[in-house]
């Protein structure tokens, strides 16, 4: 009898031992169930890819659905992209860092930046509680690399006669310390950075510097004044004294044309406030028509919820309009700080200080819509978002989105993508 | 005989065009909603776990945004009911922390909200702030603020 005692006691022992390490690390968690069909992958992005630094990776999974973090939903579950890691543990919640990105909101793409050099990328699929299924469903772990950034980029070309200049100021004026400087442009049309358009550009106003290298960005600093959502005026303080001050024009990336189109470098001498000086006068008659545009808060932006920049769509899909820090009025209401839609197709933006035409390809939601079902043939189309004031005028600096690309297909976002 | 009948049609005519202005004075004329017009969240949806500060955007079909004052049809502006339910149809939407008006014509709006359950609904108010008729409304949502 006591001689057993010592083995009940290693055998109590080994039954503590691996309870106790089991407590020690992470309870186990209960996986929900996949079928074993279930397929995940990503799309049009291949192992070895060469990737830009700033890229969106859309996800496609088949045979399980996507439904939203905290959720319980048979054979659903949400998205997480890992990157540059090996799989988590697959008995416990996947985790939140930089190397674990959940989409919890049930989205299946993301626009992801990468630093240059080689990343893994690998896909994997969670329940409502962000745990693996069982079996997991997990992607190909892929390997893409962003090149080292080229200093040079390629130069858009600009039309011979394009120019710009400076309205109402000549070299050697004299003006007040807070002035109004207006800009000019002829045979190039001004258009917000990021949106590529042929013979366009955005305006940039170097203040008391030499011209910078023109194959690759304008610095952005207090001597490179960036207009980037194609203002084409700005109010300017200076300390009194000399200064120089030149326009030059940057297209979509802020890289200047080929040929440059920048202004003549003029001389002005800045006096202090109560001075007589030569002013630029006040009323705002610069932007040909004479047609005073009302102004937009600095931080406003119309994007669109749907679709995004490179989607596949049904023939007849629902835009659908997102607008940040401004409000919606119907056409003819003047209320401060709002506007009404203008959905451009296939055309670049129109003259910012006209009313937008009325056409087939500029539809103006007058009546306050954030959103509109439009009808397009087969094939690629361009769309673009611009806010209007109650005259159908552009505000200033103008409410403009991105002009995306998308594919009209007849099977939508379902259309077998073509090589 | 016919007399009396008509004088009898004339009192109950009164009566009827009395009640009618009573009615009226009590609760104003509500806009008519178009049908099919529909107001939705594009974000979150129902069930989403949210950060403390987030941004409701909104969506509506069939209608148009108009700000709060301006009395165009087919138009209203949003209202972002916030664990509360709707008033009243026939009332104009109460304004205080519970109801948020979108007045100048706002598509979304950031909210700040302490973490735990909450609901969210949208309710679409005419110039007046009061619902049209049916009432533009949005399901109600639960959002969990982590």
């Amino acid at each position: 009898m006591l001689r057993l005692a010592p083995a009940l006691l290693l055998l109590g022992l080994a039954l503590a031992i691996p309870l106790a390490d089991a407590f020690a690390q992470e309870r186990a968690r209960q996986r929900s169930p996949a079928p074993p069909t279930a397929r995940l992958s990503f799309v049009g992005l291949a192992d070895k890819a060469q990737v830009p630094a700033k890229l969106t990776v859309r996800f496609a999974i088949s045979g399980m659905e996507v439904v939203p973090a905290g959720q319980v939903s048979r054979n659903g579950g949400h998205h997480h992209l890992l990157i540059d890691t090996e799989l988590p543990p697959l008995d416990q919640p996947i985790p939140s860092d930089f190397n674990h990105i959940h989409f919890g909101g049930g989205q299946t793409e993301a626009e992801i930046a990468l630093t240059p050099g080689k990343h893994t990328l690998q896909l994997l699929f969670a329940d409502h509680n962000h745990v693996p299924h069982d079996p997991p469903i997990v992607s190909e772990r892929i390997t893409v690399e962003v090149p080292a950034t080229a200093a040079e980029k390629p130069r858009s070309a600009a039309a011979p006669g394009a120019r710009v200049f400076f309205i109402d100021l000549q070299d050697g004026a004299t003006i007040p310390s807070r002035t109004r400087i207006r800009f000019g442009s002829e045979g190039i049309a001004v258009t917000p950075a990021g949106t590529t358009s042929t013979n366009g550009g955005h305006h940039h106003l170097l203040v008391d510097t030499e011209l910078p290298a023109l194959d690759r960005e304008i610095p952005s600093d207090f001597n490179h004044l960036h207009f980037g959502r194609g203002q084409t005026e700005v109010e300017l303080s200076l300390p009194p004294g000399e200064h120089t001050l030149q326009l030059l024009m940057g297209d979509h990336e802020h890289v200047p044309h080929d040929p440059p189109v920048v202004s003549q470098r003029i001389r002005v001498r800045v006096v202090a406030d109560g001075q007589p000086a030569v002013a630029a006068p006040s009323a705002p008659h610069a932007h040909g028509t004479g047609k005073a545009r009302t102004a937009s808060p600095n931080d406003a932006v119309v994007y669109f919820v749907y679709p995004r920049d490179g989607d596949r769509i049904y023939p007849t899909s629902t835009i659908r309009f997102g607008l940040r820090n401004m409000g919606v009025a119907p056409a003819g209401v003047a209320k401060p700080n709002t506007g009404h839609h203008h959905l451009l197709v296939d055309t670049g933006p129109p003259a910012f200080g006209e009313p937008i035409p009325a056409d087939l390809n500029h539809i103006h939601l007058g009546g306050g819509q954030t959103e509109y079902r439009l009808t397009l043939p087969n094939g690629r189309h361009t769309l673009q978002l611009l806010l209007a004031d109650e005259n159908h005028v552009p505000h200033d600096p103008p409410v403009i989105s991105e002009r995306i690309t998308v594919i009209v297909a007849p099977g939508g976002p379902h259309a077998r993508r073509r090589r | 005989m016919s007399q009396a009948r008509i004088a009898a049609c004339l009192i109950a005519l009164m009566a009827l065009s009395g009640a009618g202005f009573q009615a009226m004075a009590q609760a104003p004329v509500r806009q008519a909603a178009p049908p099919g017009a529909q107001v939705y969240f594009h974000y979150p949806v129902d069930g989403l776990s949210v950060p403390e500060r987030f941004t409701v955007r909104i969506g509506l079909r069939g209608m148009g945004v108009a700000p709060a004052g301006i009395n165009h049809a087919r138009t209203g502006h949003h209202h972002l009911l916030i664990d509360t339910d709707p008033g009243p149809p026939d009332q104009p939407i109460p304004s205080d922390y519970n109801n948020i008006h979108l007045g100048n014509g706002q598509t979304e709006v950031v909210v700040t909200l302490p973490k735990g359950r909450h609901t969210l609904q949208l309710l679409l108010g005419d110039h007046l702030h009061i619902p049209h008729n049916p009432p533009v409304m949005s399901p109600k949502i639960t959002v969990n603020v982590r």
